[in-house]
C-alpha cells in the first residue's frame, strides 16, 4: 500500500539522517521525500498496511509525522 | 598512562638486523610499552604511552639511528611504493657507477702496476666516486651503528674499505716517507673499489627479490568497489565507499561487489562467497540473508541494508589481520650478519694486538711498522665475497625454482623452508581442484539414457544454480537439440521444465518428495551411499518417476595423493584445515592419508591456527589458494600459495606453486635445504682466504721471512673468494637439477 504524511523533513541533512530508520523497517518497499513541497511530503510504498512502523521510526529519528493519506 | 597502538612505514632499513637494532633501541625508550618491526613489509607496529613520550619524539630517536618513521597513514600505499621504487632506482645507479670506476681500478692494479706514470693518483681519481658516491650508506650505517655499539655487515665493509682507502691515499701522496723509513708503500684501492661493487651487487639482488613484498592487502582493498550506488531519497546515486552510513540502501547490480556486510532487503540471487569463506559453490541469497563486503553478486540485482561499513566489516577484519600477521612475522637472522657481529670485534682486537706487538717488540721504525700492520689486518679483514654469498644462492635457488614451477617471491621462503615440521593444508582448491565436478552418474534400469542426458544438459543450461555448471559441463557432448518449455526454477529445490509434453523434474530429494515422484528403494540406497562420501546428489526425475541421479563433487586433484605421502615420508606432520563441513572435510583427509584435521574454521580463526602451532615451538608451513587462506599465509613461518588460486592468496605467500601440485611442496622445502647449505658453504670460502691472510697482515711470518702483506694477497684473497663463492653457487643448479628431471617426468 502506499502512503503519504505531512512532516518536518526540511532538507538533504534531514533527509540523510532519516534513511537508516526507514531502510531498517522490514515492511517499507520504497519511499522518498519532498522537500521542494512546503509540507515536506514523504511517500512511502509498504508489503503490508503498518503504516505505524514507518511514523514510529521517523518519530524515533527526531523528526515530526503526520499521516495525509 | 594513554595506551597508543599505531602501525607505521619505516624507510631505510636494508637488512633484517637494521630491524633487530630498529626494534631493540625503540623498545628501550621510556614509555615505549610495545615494538613490532616488520623488514619484509618496512613497517613498525609502535604502542606507546601517549604521556611520557610521543610519535615525534621516537620518530627523532629512530633518525638517529638512520630509519625514519613515516606517520602519514592515509598516503601509505601509494607513496610508500614510491619510496622503494626510487631506493632500487638509486641502487642500480649507485652500482653502475661502482662497476664503472672499479673495472679500470682492478685493471691497472693487477696487471698493469708500473706502466703507467702517476698511477695511484690514477687510482685514487677513480676510487673516489665508488667511495664516497656508490659506498656512502655502508660508512652512513655504520657511523650510526657504531654510535650505539653493535656491529653488522656493514661495519666490517665500511671499516675494512675506510681503511684500505685512507691508507693509500696516505700513501699515494707520502710514499717516500714510507720508503725512506724502510716500509714498502702499497696502496690498496683495487681491493675497497671491489669490496663495495660486489656487496652493493649483493644487495641490489635481493632488494630487487623482494621489492614487490607488500602487494596482499592492496589486492584486499581491491576486493570492495571504490563507488557504491545507493537509494538516497528514492533516488539511486552514485557515491564513493567511504560515504556509506550505516542503514544506507546499496543496488548491487549483477556482477558487482558487494561493498558492505549487510542484509539482504529486496531481490534474490547467488553470490560468490569464496573470498571469505573460501567455498567455489555461490549461496543463495534472498530477502533477509546477511551478505558480506568483498564477495560478489552473481546474476540477480539485490538491495542490501548496509549494517557494517568501512573498517567494521569481517573483510577488513581480514585485512587488519593479515597486516598483524606480517608485522608480527619473525625475521630470521641472517648467517652473514651474525657471523660479522662476532667477526668484527675480533678483527678490531686483532688489529689492537697486532699494533701493540709490533710497537713494543717489532723492529724500527715500530710506530710506522705496527701503523702499517694493524691497517691491513682491518684491510684484508672484509672479504669481498661476503655479500655475494646469500644473495647468489638464493638466486641460483629461486632460478632453479622457477624451472620447476616455484616461484619463490620472497626469499625468506627459502631461508626457512628446510626446517618446516608442521605442514597446515587448506583443503579447496589446495588438496581438491577448487570447483565441483560431476563424479558420478546412475540411472535407473529402464531409463532413457539418451533422451535424458539431453533433456538435462538442455535445462540445467537454463538454470542459475551454482552446480549447473558442472551438469552442463559433463553433459557437454549431449548435443541434440530439445526444446525446453515450461522452465521454471525453485528455490532450494531445483527445477522443473516440459521436454516432449512430460514434466522433468531436476534436484533434490525434497523436491521428489514434494512432487510425489516414484523413487525406487535401490536408488535411494545408492544416492544415500554417494552422500555419505561427501557428495551432492541432484535427482532426475521424467514424468513423476526418478530415473536417475547425478553426484557432483569438488574431487581430489590426482597429485594430492602422491604429494602429501611424499611429505610424510619426510616426516612432516600434517594438517587439513577446512571452512567446509566436518563430513567432507574428514572424508577427504581420510582419503588422502591425514589423520589432523579442524574444519568449519571461520576464515578469522585459520590465522589463529597457525599461531597455536607455533606456540608449540613449531615451525609451520601453510599451503592455501583463499583469500580466507590470507591471514594463515603471511602468518606461518613459510606461506605457500596453490598458482591456480587468488591473486590475495599469492600476494600473501612467501612462495606459489605453478603447478598447484602438492608434490611441489616437498620439492620447496629440499630446495631451501639445499639452499641453506649453499649459503653456510660459501660463507665458509668467502671468509676462509681472509682469515688465513689475517695473520699474514698482522706480520706472523715476518720473524721467518720477512713477508708482509702486499696488494697481491689481498687480491688473491679477493678473487679466490669470489671465484669459490660463485663456482658453489652454481654448483647448486647441478644438484637441484635431479628434482627438476623428477618433475618432468
Amino acid at each position: 500500500m502506499k502512503a503519504t504524511f505531512k512532516t518536518n523533513i526540511n532538507c538533504s541533512g534531514c533527509v540523510l539522517s532519516v534513511t537508516p530508520a526507514l531502510n531498517e523497517l522490514d515492511n517499507i518497499d520504497e519511499w522518498k521525500v519532498d522537500t521542494e513541497n512546503p509540507d515536506k511530503v514523504l511517500e512511502v510504498v509498504l508489503d503490508d498496511q503498518n503504516v505505524e512502523s514507518v511514523q514510529t521510526a521517523v518519530r524515533q529519528a527526531g523528526f515530526e509525522i503526520e499521516r495525509i493519506t | 598512562m594513554e595506551l597508543v597502538k599505531q602501525h607505521y612505514e619505516v624507510s631505510g632499513m636494508t637488512c633484517a638486523s637494521c630491524a633487530v637494532s630498529l626494534e631493540s633501541y625503540l623498545s628501550k625508550l621510556n614509555g615505549v610499552r610495545s615494538v613490532n618491526v616488520n623488514y619484509p613489509n618496512h613497517s613498525v607496529s609502535l604502542e606507546y604511552d601517549q604521556n611520557t613520550t610521543s610519535l615525534s619524539l621516537l620518530q627523532s630517536k629512530a633518525n638517529e639511528i638512520g630509519y625514519t618513521i613515516h606517520s602519514s597513514q592515509d598516503a601509505e600505499d601509494v607513496s610508500f611504493e614510491q619510496r622503494e621504487n626510487l631506493r632500487l632506482r638509486t641502487l642500480r645507479v649507485k652500482l653502475i657507477v661502482a662497476t664503472a670506476f672499479s673495472v679500470p681500478v682492478f685493471v691497472m692494479a693487477m696487471f698493469l702496476m708500473g706502466r703507467f706514470p702517476f698511477e695511484n693518483y690514477i687510482m685514487l681519481l677513480l676510487s673516489i666516486p665508488v667511495l664516497i658516491y656508490s659506498g656512502s650508506e655502508f660508512f652512513v650505517n655504520a657511523w650510526k651503528r657504531g654510535a650505539k655499539g653493535t656491529a653488522n655487515m656493514d661495519t666490517l665493509v665500511a671499516l675494512s674499505t675506510g681503511t684500505a682507502f685512507i691508507f693509500s691515499v696516505f700513501t699515494t701522496f707520502f710514499a717516500q716517507n714510507l720508503i725512506d723509513k724502510g716500509v714498502q708503500p702499497h696502496v690498496y684501492f683495487e681491493s675497497a673499489v671491489v669490496i663495495i661493487t660486489l656487496i652493493l651487487t649483493g644487495r641490489f639482488i635481493e632488494e630487487r627479490a623482494k621489492s614487490k613484498a607488500s602487494g596482499a592487502i592492496r589486492q584486499l582493498m581491491s576486493l570492495v568497489p571504490q563507488t557504491v550506488l545507493v537509494l538516497r531519497n528514492g533516488d539511486e546515486v552514485e557515491i564513493e565507499l567511504n560515504e556509506i552510513v550505516t542503514g544506507d540502501l546499496i543496488v548491487v547490480k549483477p556482477g558487482a561487489k558487494i561493498p558492505v556486510d549487510g542484509k539482504v532487503k529486496r531481490g534474490e540471487s547467488y553470490v560468490d562467497e569464496s573470498a571469505i569463506s573460501g567455498e567455489p559453490i555461490p549461496v543463495s541469497k534472498k530477502k533477509g540473508d546477511q551478505v558480506l563486503a568483498g564477495t560478489v553478486n552473481q546474476k540477480g540485482v539485490l538491495r542490501i541494508l548496509a549494517r557494517e561499513v568501512g573498517d567494521k566489516t569481517v573483510l577488513a577484519r581480514i585485512i587488519d589481520l593479515v597486516k598483524q600477521a606480517q608485522s608480527s612475522k619473525p625475521d630470521i637472522q641472517r648467517l652473514v650478519d651474525r657471523i660479522s657481529a662476532v667477526f668484527v670485534p675480533v678483527v678490531m682486537a686483532l688489529a689492537v694486538i697486532t699494533f701493540a706487538v709490533w710497537f713494543f717488540v717489532g723492529p724500527e721504525p715500530r710506530v710506522t711498522n705496527a701503523m702499517v700492520s694493524a691497517i691491513t689486518v682491518l684491510i684484508i679483514a672484509c672479504p669481498c665475497a661476503l655479500g655475494l654469498a646469500t644473495p647468489t644462492a638464493l638466486m641460483v635457488g629461486l632460478g632453479q625454482g622457477a624451472r620447476q614451477g616455484i616461484l619463490v617471491r620472497n626469499a625468506r621462503g627459502l631461508e626457512v623452508g628446510h626446517t618446516v615440521d608442521t605442514l597446515v593444508l587448506d583443503k579447496t582448491g589446495t588438496i581438491t581442484r577448487g570447483f565441483p565436478e560431476v563424479t558420478d552418474v546412475v540411472w535407473s534400469k529402464d531409463a532413457d539414457v539418451d533422451f535424458l542426458s539431453n533433456a538435462i544438459a538442455a535445462a540445467e543450461r537454463q538454470s542459475e544454480h551454482p552446480v549447473a555448471q558442472a551438469v552442463v559441463n559433463h553433459f557437454s557432448s549431449a548435443s541434440a537439440e530439445v526444446e525446453v518449455t515450461g522452465f521454471q526454477s525453485m528455490t532450494g529445490l531445483g527445477l522443473q521444465c516440459n521436454i516432449n509434453g512430460k514434466d522433468i523434474h531436476i534436484g533434490n530429494k525434497h523436491l521428489m518428495l514434494k512432487i510425489d515422484a516414484h523413487y525406487p528403494v535401490y536408488l535411494e540406497t545408492t544416492a544415500n551411499q554417494l552422500q555419505s562420501e561427501a557428495k551432492t546428489v541432484v535427482l532426475v526425475s521424467h514424468d513423476y518417476k526418478v530415473k536417475g541421479m547425478i553426484a557432483v563433487s569438488d574431487e581430489i586433484k590426482p597429485s594430492s595423493f602422491a604429494g602429501i605421502e611424499q611429505l610424510n615420508e619426510m616426516g612432516i606432520e600434517i594438517h587439513i584445515l577446512s571452512g567446509d563441513n566436518h563430513t567432507t572435510t574428514k572424508s577427504i583427509a581420510s582419503q588422502v592419508g591425514v589423520t589432523h584435521i579442524k574444519a568449519e574454521v571461520l576464515p578469522m580463526d585459520k590465522g589463529n591456527y597457525i599461531r597455536e602451532l607455533q606456540s608449540q615451538e613449531r615451525i609451520v608451513a601453510m599451503v592455501g589458494d583463499g583469500i580466507n587462506d590470507a591471514e594463515a599465509l603471511s602468518q606461518a613461518d613459510i606461506g605457500i600459495a596453490m598458482g591456480s588460486g587468488t591473486d590475495v592468496a599469492m600476494e600473501s605467500a612467501d612462495v606459489t606453486l605453478m603447478h598447484s601440485d602438492l608434490g611441489q611442496v616437498s620439492r620447496t622445502l629440499k630446495l631451501s635445504k639445499e639452499t641453506m647449505k649453499t649459503i653456510r658453504q660459501n660463507l665458509f670460502w668467502a671468509f676462509i682466504y681472509n682469515v688465513i691472510a689475517l695473520p699474514v697482515a698482522a706480520g706472523i711470518l715476518y720473524p721467518v721471512s720477512g713477508f708482509l702483506l702486499n696488494p697481491m694477497i689481498a687480491g688473491g684473497a679477493m678473487a679466490l673468494s669470489s671465484i669459490s663463492v660463485v663456482m658453489n653457487s652454481l654448483r647448486l643448479r647441478s644438484k637441484t637439477q635431479v628434482n627438476e628431471n623428477e618433475s618432468n617426468i
